[in-house]
This record gives structure tokens, C-alpha cells and sequence, in this order.
């Protein structure tokens, strides 16, 4: 059995900056991940096996085989899927998490987005609730993620929208030809536009290079390291430290007990066998549904139901993104493969909509894998086979433009995670069983933000528009959140405002699922931010 | 290659590959790898589809014979896509235990994969469909 100050469960985004945070703070660190080291080469640049298209696998962990989840969909069937299948709502695991291979869009919530419940009222169904801080208990902690991990982007434009003590440390990565085409778009509308934040190098920062443009940003691990996360940054310092024991390819099991209390983990090693660790602090960083898994799965006599679920709450409101966008034929060429891709932003349509709650954020989309343009941008009535269907392949792969954002969901209680009552991983823990939708008014605020993306492309010169309207669905995935959602009522939260589980002084959660609603925008920042919120409470409190 | 398949089923692939994906001032898709794409799903991801193809080839076979007397692979190219045009439909005579137009369509699918993945996977010999759509892998 080994001894530590402080046990993190989980070495994402949300784990790496905790780690990174304590061991500095003179803290032992335990981080336990489930995945592997992950070097570049570690993660194939398969077209067919990775984290933008997984139609036979994905090119990180989870392993396809030993790690089921079950699904109840719509009309009640179960489906025991494999982490590559859409509906198991996956996210990469590995050192790093899935920012190991995501697209690092870097934003932070807008002020607004703490609020939501007072600004637009309950709909009935909904779960909906203000979160019990606000932009500025987080401003902060948006400063030091975007310094210490380290963002490019456009300050001067950023802070018309949100309050910042600080500048970005580094410019915006430059424009391309997709880009430049839908600022002129977006200008003829009348629609500010900003440079999209990223967690990428625009310049050289903090001893790494910057952004080479390549074409396999998103869904992939960057070749020369000049993308950000927790893994190359606060991970890297935690090592530097020598305080911080990194354990992978192991499975927390449970969060362990005596006489109520949290005393440390049980794990199964990458040699499966059973081992205990103990700390005075344990933190959860494991993803929205797997750190509910985790605590639903840690049940004693003196809480028979898991931890932090004496009401119930552990697992519900299940968020994501819906991701509505728009495809269009351009009459120019607007792809000049100048990567990652994702340019420009438009944030006018996150809030003050006309009757919808809520909105989101849109911009221009990364490069396109081809064959993720065939599977999914090719226009609906075109043959899929013939002379026909390779013809518009050559002439318009570089003729296509696309748009797209992230919808502010609104919470439903029934969108959750159990346990599913038969099914067992490799390891012999219940699985996660995923049940529910999210509220149908997420899908009205969809299908609004759908008809700007079609607007937007319109006014940026396409010819024809075509895209998929947005249907009631459960989300999660790569953005998943909410399942542990901060409180200051124990009744209706998993969490407090310092994201520590009610009833429980040294346990923590430091991933999405502290959320109480998970903006309009992509939330690693938000992630990162409020775990060094959360392991500065620690350090401080322990 | 491919010798999970008869030559006959070989022969009959070959030539649905290539109205799948047809050749132009670009290669088809026979010559810029899908068939070395799909020996080598055969062997891996795709190993609970052969028994499909081995059933659907032959039917295309005996669907063609029976509706224009000629083989599938001897066909005349307009011939080939007139007859797969009644599978896309369902307007078909002969019986077949799989859903004819779901076996084209899926192999379409894995034509498409071979054709435009990356070489990596086996087809899309030498980047060609890369090249021709205008995707280049500069680092």
C-alpha cells in the first residue's frame, strides 16, 4: 500500500494541471490514468482509426475490446457498445486525456454563461440553475490557464466580450483562405468576428516550437509539440518536481472509506493486480462519466448509493455539445491547406436571441480529412458511386467551406450515467449505462444556430448549402460535463462552489463534470481553470 | 490477394470496384489500391463482412447473366452501372439473401475507404486520390 499526500484519478486536462498545481505546493502526488504514455508516434495518423473518424477504432485508448458501455436509446432498446461507436460517448484516455488530440479551441465561458437559469428562466423538465460562482471567481484562473499552458489569440477583440486582467501570450495563429473568406462573409452581415483562441504555439512558448500548419491537427497528436495541454505543461512540471508518481495503463476501481471517510483508492495495475493507495486529498479527474462512474461505484455501508449521491444527483445532467453547422459549395477555392484551420469565430448569437435560451458559438471548420469529406460533407442528393461522385470529389474538395459551434445545451436530470446492473469491464467493475436526452429546448437552440450557420455561408458566397437539422439526442462525448455539478444545496449538486463533493472535505473533482452548464463554447479552458481553482483550495485547505 | 475469394468473386470485384470508383484522366479504384485496402480489412476489421461479399458477389454475378446474358466483369461499363442502378432501386429477378442494395452500399463505403484513406491503411496507392482532390500533407 503506498502513501501520499494527494491521489488524482485521471492525467486529462482537468488531472495534469491539479497534479502540476500540488506537487509545486510541496504535496506528494499519486496521478493514476487508465491509458498509456502517449508519444507522437504512439498515435497513428490513420485515416480510418482516430479521434475525428472512428469507423473502426480511434488511435489512442480506451482498447476497443474489455471496456463496454450500454446505451438505452430513444425508444428504450439497449445497445452494449465499443468506445469507438458514436453513442458510447467517448473521450481519448492516455496521458493527456483528450487533449492529447483535440482541436484546443481555447475558450473562456462568457459571464453570461454562469448565469443562466435567472437570465432565461427554468423551462419545465429542464435542471437548468445558475452556477454558484461567477466569471469572476474564474477570470483568475482563465489568466494563469492561458499563460501557463499557454494560448494564442486576439486580446484586443477578446476583451469586448469578456473582462481580462491579461492579455494572450502569444498572437492569433494566422489566417487562411477559409478564413478570409468568411470574415468577408461575416462582414457583409454585420457580424463581428474574432480569431479563435488555441491552445496552440502561434510563436515559439515556454521552450516549444510553434504551429508548423499541418493538416492532421484535430484528432491527432501534434508532431513538433506545438500544441498545449496539462501533459507537456503543468504535468511536466509536477515530474520536474520529483514529488509526483505517475501510474498508467491502471484502473481505479473505487474511492475507499473508513467509517465513511475518504482514505486513499483501490486500483488494478497494468499486471492486474489489486492495489490500495492512501492520501489525505483524492481528486477525480476521470471525465464527466467516468468520475461518475467511479463515485457511484464507491459504495460502503455508510453510503450505499456511492459517494456524494445521498440525493441522487451523482451522474445526471449529462452535457455535450451539440455541434449544428452547414456545408457550402463555394465559387472559389477556400481550402489552401493551411492547418489546424479553425480561424474565425462569431460569438454575437451565445446569448440575447430572440426566443431561444441560450445560444453558441460558431466558426469556420479544421481541415478535412477526404475521407471524412466523403463520409460526411458530400451534398445529400449526390450518387454515391460513378463517374458522378469521383468528379465532385476532385472538383470541390478545396471548394467546400463549413461552419459550425457548440450549443449551449440546457440540463435535463434524465440525461445520465448509472451503472449498468449485468455488464462488467475487463477488470470486472460495473459499467457505465447511458440513458435519456438532453431538454428539447437544447434542440430549438440548435436548429437556430443551424439556420446562422447556413446564413453565414450564404453571405460568404456559397452556391448551395446543405447540412444535417439538429434531433433529440443524448450528448456527451468529447465535451462531456454536468454529472457532478457544482451547488451550494447538497439536494440539487454533487459538488460545492470548490468543486469538493458535498459531505466529503478531502474529495474533489476536477474535470466537466463540476459544470452546472457547460456554455456555448468548447470547455477545456474551463476545465483547466477550474482545477487550478480547485488544487489551490487543496493546497491551501491541506 | 484476396484469396478468401473465388477468382470468379475476384473478377466480379474488380469490376464493381471500378464503376464504384471509376477510372478517368485518375486512376480507378482498382488500380490505386482497393482491392489491396480490402485483402487487408478481409484479414482485420472487416473479417464479419466476407461471408457478405462472397454472397453478394455471386448474386451480382447471377443477377447480370440473368438480366443481359453476359457476365458482370464483361460487361460494357454502361451496362455494369445500368445493372447496378436497378440494385441501388431493388428492381432485381434474382433472389438473394442479402439486401442486394445494403451490400452495394456498403460496398461503396469501403471502396470510398480504400480509395481515399490514407496509404497507411493499404489503398490509395501513392496519395493518388490525394493528389487529385487537391489534399497535401505538408507536414
Amino acid at each position: 500500500m503506498s502513501v501520499h499526500d494527494v491521489i488524482v484519478v485521471g492525467a486529462g486536462a482537468g488531472g495534469g494541471v491539479a497534479a502540476g498545481v500540488l506537487a509545486e505546493a510541496g504535496k506528494s502526488v499519486l496521478l493514476i490514468e487508465r491509458g498509456r504514455e502517449l508519444a507522437c508516434e504512439d498515435v497513428p495518423r490513420d485515416h480510418l482509426r482516430n479521434h475525428r473518424y472512428t469507423r473502426y477504432g480511434h488511435n489512442t485508448g480506451p482498447s476497443l475490446e474489455g471496456n463496454p458501455r450500454v446505451w438505452v436509446d430513444l425508444d428504450g432498446r439497449e445497445h452494449t457498445l465499443r468506445p469507438h461507436e458514436d453513442a458510447y460517448q467517448n473521450n481519448a484516455t492516455g496521458v493527456g486525456g483528450g487533449a492529447r488530440v483535440y482541436g484546443a479551441q481555447a475558450w473562456r465561458y462568457l459571464p453570461g454563461d454562469f448565469e443562466m437559469a435567472s437570465t432565461y428562466g427554468v423551462p419545465a423538465g429542464s435542471s437548468l440553475a445558475d452556477w454558484p460562482i461567477g466569471y469572476a471567481d474564474v477570470a483568475p484562473y482563465y489568466d494563469r490557464a492561458e499563460w501557463e499552458i499557454g494560448v494564442s489569440g486576439d486580446s484586443v477583440g477578446s476583451a469586448k466580450q469578456w473582462p481580462r486582467d491579461k492579455d494572450y501570450p502569444m498572437p492569433p495563429v494566422p489566417l487562411n483562405r477559409q478564413g478570409a473568406i468568411v470574415r468577408r462573409g461575416a462582414e457583409a452581415l454585420g457580424w463581428p468576428t474574432l480569431a479563435v483562441p488555441l491552445l496552440i504555439n502561434s510563436t515559439p512558448y515556454a521552450g516549444r516550437p510553434a504551429c508548423i500548419h499541418c493538416q492532421h491537427c484535430i484528432g491527432f497528436a501534434c508532431p513538433v509539440d506545438a500544441k498545449n495541454d496539462s501533459q507537456n505543461t503543468l504535468l511536466a512540471r509536477a515530474r520536474a518536481t520529483g514529488r509526483a508518481e505517475v501510474v498508467t495503463e491502471a484502473m481505479v476501481e473505487q474511492v475507499d472509506t473508513v467509517g465513511g471517510r475518504v482514505v486513499g483508492v483501490t486500483y488494478v495495475d497494468r499486471d492486474d493486480q489489486r492495489q490500495h493507495a492512501r492520501a489525505e486529498v483524492v481528486v477525480l479527474a476521470a471525465g464527466a462519466i467516468e468520475t461518475a462512474r467511479l463515485l457511484l461505484n464507491s459504495t460502503s455501508s455508510e453510503h450505499p448509493h456511492g459517494l456524494g449521491n445521498a440525493h441522487d444527483q451523482v451522474g445526471r445532467n449529462l452535457q455535450g455539445h451539440y455541434y449544428p453547422g452547414a456545408v457550402g459549395l463555394m465559387s472559389e477555392q477556400v481550402h489552401d491547406g493551411v492547418g489546424p484551420g479553425v480561424t474565425t469565430a462569431i460569438t454575437k448569437f451565445n446569448h440575447g436571441n430572440p426566443d431561444v435560451i441560450g445560444g453558441g458559438m460558431i466558426a469556420d471548420e479544421f481541415v478535412v480529412l477526404p475521407i471524412i469529406f466523403w463520409a460526411r460533407n458530400l451534398p445529400p442528393d449526390l450518387p454515391r458511386w460513378g463517374a458522378e461522385a469521383k468528379r465532385f470529389m476532385r472538383d470541390n474538395y478545396t471548394r467546400v467551406a463549413r461552419v459550425m459551434g457548440p450549443v449551449q445545451e440546457i440540463p435535463s436530470p434524465d440525461a445520465r450515467v448509472t451503472l449498468d446492473p449485468t455488464v462488467r469491464d475487463r477488470w470486472g467493475i460495473p459499467v457505465v449505462r447511458l440513458s435519456g436526452a438532453t431538454h428539447p429546448e437544447t434542440v430549438r437552440t440548435a436548429e437556430f444556430m443551424y439556420a446562422r450557420a447556413g446564413e453565414w455561408l450564404a453571405a460568404s458566397g456559397a452556391q448551395r448549402i446543405w447540412g444535417s437539422p439538429p434531433r433529440l439526442k443524448l450528448s456527451g462525448g468529447q465535451h462531456q460535463a454536468g454529472t457532478a455539478r457544482m451547488g451550494d444545496d447538497p439536494a440539487s449538486s454533487v459538488t460545492d462552489r470548490w468543486s469538493r463533493v458535498h459531505g466529503h472535505d478531502n474529495l474533489y473533482v476536477a474535470d466537466g463534470s463540476v459544470h452546472v452548464t457547460n456554455g456555448g463554447f468548447n470547455p477545456v479552458l474551463t476545465i483547466m481553470a477550474l482545477a487550478f481553482r480547485a488544487a489551490e483550495h487543496i493546497a491551501r485547505a491541506w | 490477394m484476396l484469396s478468401m475469394l473465388t477468382e470468379a468473386q475476384q473478377d466480379t470485384l474488380r469490376a464493381l470496384v471500378d464503376r464504384i470508383i471509376p477510372a478517368d484522366d485518375f486512376p480507378g479504384g482498382w488500380e490505386a489500391g482497393v482491392g489491396d485496402y480490402l485483402d487487408r480489412q478481409f484479414a482485420g476489421d472487416l473479417s464479419h463482412v466476407v461471408d457478405d461479399y462472397r454472397i453478394g458477389l455471386d448474386w451480382l454475378e447471377a443477377e447480370a447473366c440473368a438480366t443481359t446474358g453476359t457476365s458482370f466483369a464483361a460487361l460494357a461499363a454502361t451496362a455494369q452501372d445500368e445493372v447496378l442502378r436497378r440494385v441501388e432501386q431493388g428492381d432485381v429477378v434474382v433472389d438473394c439473401p442479402v439486401d442486394p442494395a445494403a451490400f452495394f452500399r456498403a460496398a461503396a463505403e469501403h471502396a470510398a475507404e480504400g480509395f481515399y484513406g490514407d496509404p497507411g491503411n493499404g489503398g490509395n496507392s501513392n496519395g493518388v486520390s490525394w493528389r487529385m482532390i487537391g489534399f497535401e500533407v505538408t507536414g
